[in-house]
């Protein structure tokens, strides 16, 4: 991070007329970082979704109520396993990425493949934890808690839906491919990598804050508002 | 369309210039620049008119079709404001500008001109134009990705002019779109409206998003050889900080609409707090009204300088080349940008001072407020620096820029007047503000508008607009516009509320009925005035005088084009290769008063480049 603030902003301190500078600056190849295309854009949709997924929390701290309680606070379920869902396909894409790097072709395929399923299931499971959560009639409208958790786990998996698109755009590619010609594609499947190490994170931040230390939370921002 | 587009997808082999020459002595040898290490971009080239232009990938092509759609909702914006001045000046003079109307007019007219106006056209228009150009690429990095930005904002555009035409109207909340009155009963446009308002928003937000996305990576990855971050024209500091800022903004407009989307029709309470309304209880609770104001001016202050900080970059630019002199102060001028971006996150609560705060939290944005003034003032001196005995060419263009100076010097300092609590709270809800803001961000960058579609016209049409029209045009804008403005800090500060449909019995009638009709009749005349404008570009594209290359002896890269107006993949065979930066103007020893940003040094062996 200090290394891409470094480089960012130290380039402010250049001095475009000066001669010495125009010689050095006759040598830059026009790219800021070493990055791709692909990753570079993974990077700034982190700041964006990052940016609203905060402002999703900021807000539902915000708005708690001095009166409410936390009695409708759930019990472990579902919602714990979907985050190890999420974590295995975490641990999936690692597992790609360092074939990548090792130009191990063979397993590739199947892992990616297991990726977008996994992603499914998780996808398919929070579904299903919302018909839970409405059979036990906790709907959008029941309170503050129960419409920011909706909105949250809505937006978070619009976003996983995206990065679905993404995949099966990549996948469908490559299964098409020899084994060794996946390396043309390395690009994409690193940013897909980023991407969902982004949405667990995401997640993460989430299933903590309004799942698992909830009233550690509550009573930590009542504290603050009082 | 994808699928149609891969399988035509016929890419530009071409090749980038590459000089080798290592000979010792050899005056080749200060021209040396590395060789090429990218790979050339594929670009999907259109083949019939559907794919050339109307579903088009070339960022041009896509400049323009943002240029006309946030034109096209400028022009409903202005019908907007006459009707609105119409009533203010000679109320009851038009019988079908009710009370709900005339609130339903008040918030179209305002958020069509910051977002769907302002916005769209410097980053959409501007952005898409010229950042492939300036930087040298062929064009955006994902050029499929921006032509799907494009049509999001055009259908967020149809979404919203499409509020017009349902039951109840749009929504007469006012721009700022303040629950819980927004989605209640009694609010003008509170059922159909509010919520085709919301959801346009939000298309708009995502479509932006995915422009935003291109807007930054193509400028710091994709640029071509030799142009670093600091050989940047002004223009792309501009473009490039607002699209970050916007991309970091935006976000919470789109929270704010999908919880208030909610609301209202899911029952939600994120912004609703317990109300009665005739003596009933309605099903909400809980919610903050406080907390949509935050959301909302997190985005709307940023949003100020997401219209600023392009018209900053382009009026820069503008006033170099037609001064024919090097920027004053070029990487202060770069800081400014920046840490006017930086601050712009830390002043939002000041327009939230008459919702009351903790006066600890009004003096911390009174403060910020003030600091930001800071950057934005040194950018006013460099700008006048740069006339300072400098040969200036007082055409069209260079008349738009000081008239942008004047414009934003008035905006400029009345905002330092409301940035302060005591003096803000008397005259929040009054004249003064619209006298403010419509100078600021209205006018000032307006003028920016004018000035560089006469200074970029040549370069997209390859015809010169008229001269004599574009002064006539700018006369009228400019003096018009001080005309409606300029009466305005005087009502607000003898009390004239704003908001207000009509005044009744109340003394502002007496004592501000006739500068109200001066200034409604103003404001007819600038509007129709701008038909010289218009008439201007359509004549001009037939019968104006042929362009050429580089007209105005400009040293940036969009000037060097092999073709004018520049072909798809802008650069024909060679990707250009920059040895300077683009302000080497009237530089000691050369033989030109300019040298282009791709002039080797070989070329211009005799010239002493200035400090500045």
């Amino acid at each position: 991070m200090s290394k891409f603030f470094k480089k960012l902003f130290g380039a402010l301190s250049d001095k475009p007329w000066d001669k010495e500078q125009m010689a050095t600056d006759n040598y830059h190849q026009g790219k800021t970082f070493d990055i791709s295309n692909q990753t570079s854009a993974v990077i700034v949709i982190f700041g964006v979704s990052t940016v609203l997924f905060s402002l999703i929390i900021t807000g539902y701290l915000y708005s708690i109520p001095t009166t409410q309680d936390t009695q409708y606070l759930l019990k472990p379920n579902l919602l714990w396993v979907n985050t190890l869902i999420l974590l295995s396909v975490t641990y999936f894409f690692n597992k790609i990425t360092k074939d990548l790097k090792k130009n191990i072709y063979e397993k590739i395929k199947k892992n990616l493949l297991i990726v977008g399923f996994l992603s499914y299931v998780f996808l398919f499971g929070q579904i299903f934890f919302w018909f839970q959560l409405m059979k036990d009639g906790n709907y959008v409208s029941t309170n503050n808690y129960f419409s920011s958790f909706y909105i949250f786990t809505a937006l978070h998996g619009l976003h996983l839906l995206g990065g679905l698109f993404f995949w099966g755009k990549v996948f469908s590619k490559i299964s098409k491919l020899e084994q060794k010609e996946i390396t043309s594609h390395k690009k994409s499947i690193e940013a897909l990598s980023l991407y969902w190490i982004f949405l667990l994170i995401v997640w993460t931040m989430f299933f903590l804050i309004m799942y698992v230390f909830n009233d550690t939370v509550i009573a930590w921002c009542r504290a603050l508002l009082s | 369309m994808s699928d149609e587009y891969n399988q035509k997808n016929t890419p530009i082999k071409a090749q980038s210039s590459e000089i080798t020459s290592s000979s010792s002595g050899s005056s080749k040898d200060i021209d040396y620049v590395r060789p090429a290490e990218l790979p050339e971009q594929d670009l999907y080239h259109g083949h019939s008119f559907i794919t050339k232009w109307i579903f088009c990938q070339d960022a041009k092509v896509i400049g323009v079709q943002y240029f006309l759609t946030a034109v096209f909702t400028g022009i409903v914006g202005l019908v907007l404001s006459w009707l609105m001045r119409l009533q203010l000046g000679f109320p009851e003079l038009v019988p079908f500008i009710t009370a709900e109307h005339y609130y339903q007019f008040v918030t179209m007219h305002g958020m069509i001109m910051v977002v769907y106006f302002l916005t769209a056209l410097f980053l959409g228009g501007f952005g898409n134009y010229l950042i492939p150009l300036m930087v040298g690429a062929r064009d955006m990095v994902f050029p499929y990705v921006n032509m799907v930005s494009f049509w999001m904002f055009f259908i967020a555009v149809c979404v919203l002019m499409a509020s017009f035409f349902v039951p109840g109207g749009p929504t007469g909340a006012g721009w700022t779109l303040y629950p819980p009155q927004a989605i209640l009963p009694g609010t003008p446009g509170s059922n159909m409206g509010i919520i085709l308002m919301l959801v346009s928003l939000s298309l708009f937000v995502i479509g932006f998003t995915m422009g935003g996305l291109n807007y930054l990576i193509t400028i710091l990855q994709a640029r071509t050889r030799g142009m670093t971050l600091m050989r940047m024209p002004l223009t792309i500091w501009g473009i490039f900080t607002a699209t970050a800022l916007a991309m970091l903004a935006f976000p919470a407009l789109l929270v704010s609409c999908i919880m208030m989307t909610l609301d209202k029709m899911l029952g939600t309470s994120f912004f609703m707090p317990t109300i009665v309304q005739a003596g009933e209880v309605l099903s909400y609770g809980g919610g903050s009204p406080v907390l949509f104001q935050h959301l909302f001016w997190f985005f709307g202050h940023p949003e100020v300088y997401i219209v600023a900080l392009p018209a900053f970059g382009i009026v820069s630019d503008l006033i170099s080349v037609h001064a024919r002199k090097n920027i004053f102060g070029y990487r202060m001028m770069v800081w400014a940008i920046v840490g006017i971006g930086a601050l712009s996150f830390f002043v939002w609560a000041h327009h939230m001072y008459v919702s009351g705060m903790n006066p600890w939290f009004g003096f911390f944005f009174a403060t910020t407020t003030l600091i930001i003034a800071v950057p934005t003032a040194l950018k006013v001196y460099n700008w006048i620096i740069t006339l300072f005995r400098a040969n200036i060419r007082m055409n069209t263009v260079m008349l738009f820029c000081l008239g942008f100076i004047v414009t934003f010097v008035n905006g400029g300092i009345t905002g330092i007047f409301l940035g302060n609590v005591a003096v803000d709270i008397p005259l929040s809800d009054t004249y003064f503000v619209i006298a403010h803001f419509h100078m600021v961000m209205g006018i000032a960058p307006l003028m920016v508008i004018m000035g560089a579609v006469y200074h970029w016209f040549p370069l997209v049409t390859g015809r010169m607009l008229s001269e004599k029209l574009g002064k006539w045009h700018f006369w009228f804008t400019f003096l018009g516009a001080y005309s409606i403005y300029f009466p305005m800090h005087y009502l607000g500060f003898i009390g004239v509320p704003r908001r207000y449909f009509e005044m009744y019995d109340s003394p502002y009638v007496t004592s501000a009925i006739g500068m109200n009709e001066f200034i409604t009749v103003a404001a007819l005349i600038v509007g129709f005035s701008q038909l010289i404008f218009i008439y201007n570009i359509v004549v001009s594209l037939s019968i104006g005088k042929p362009a050429g290359k580089n007209p105005w002896k400009a040293n940036s890269l969009e000037w060097l084009t092999p073709e004018v107006p520049p072909a798809h993949g802008n650069w024909g065979e060679k990707l250009p290769v920059i040895h300077r930066w683009p302000y080497d103007f009237n530089v000691p020893g050369a033989k030109e008063d300019y040298i282009t940003q791709t002039t080797p040094p070989s070329e211009v062996i005799s010239a002493e480049v200035e400090k500045t």
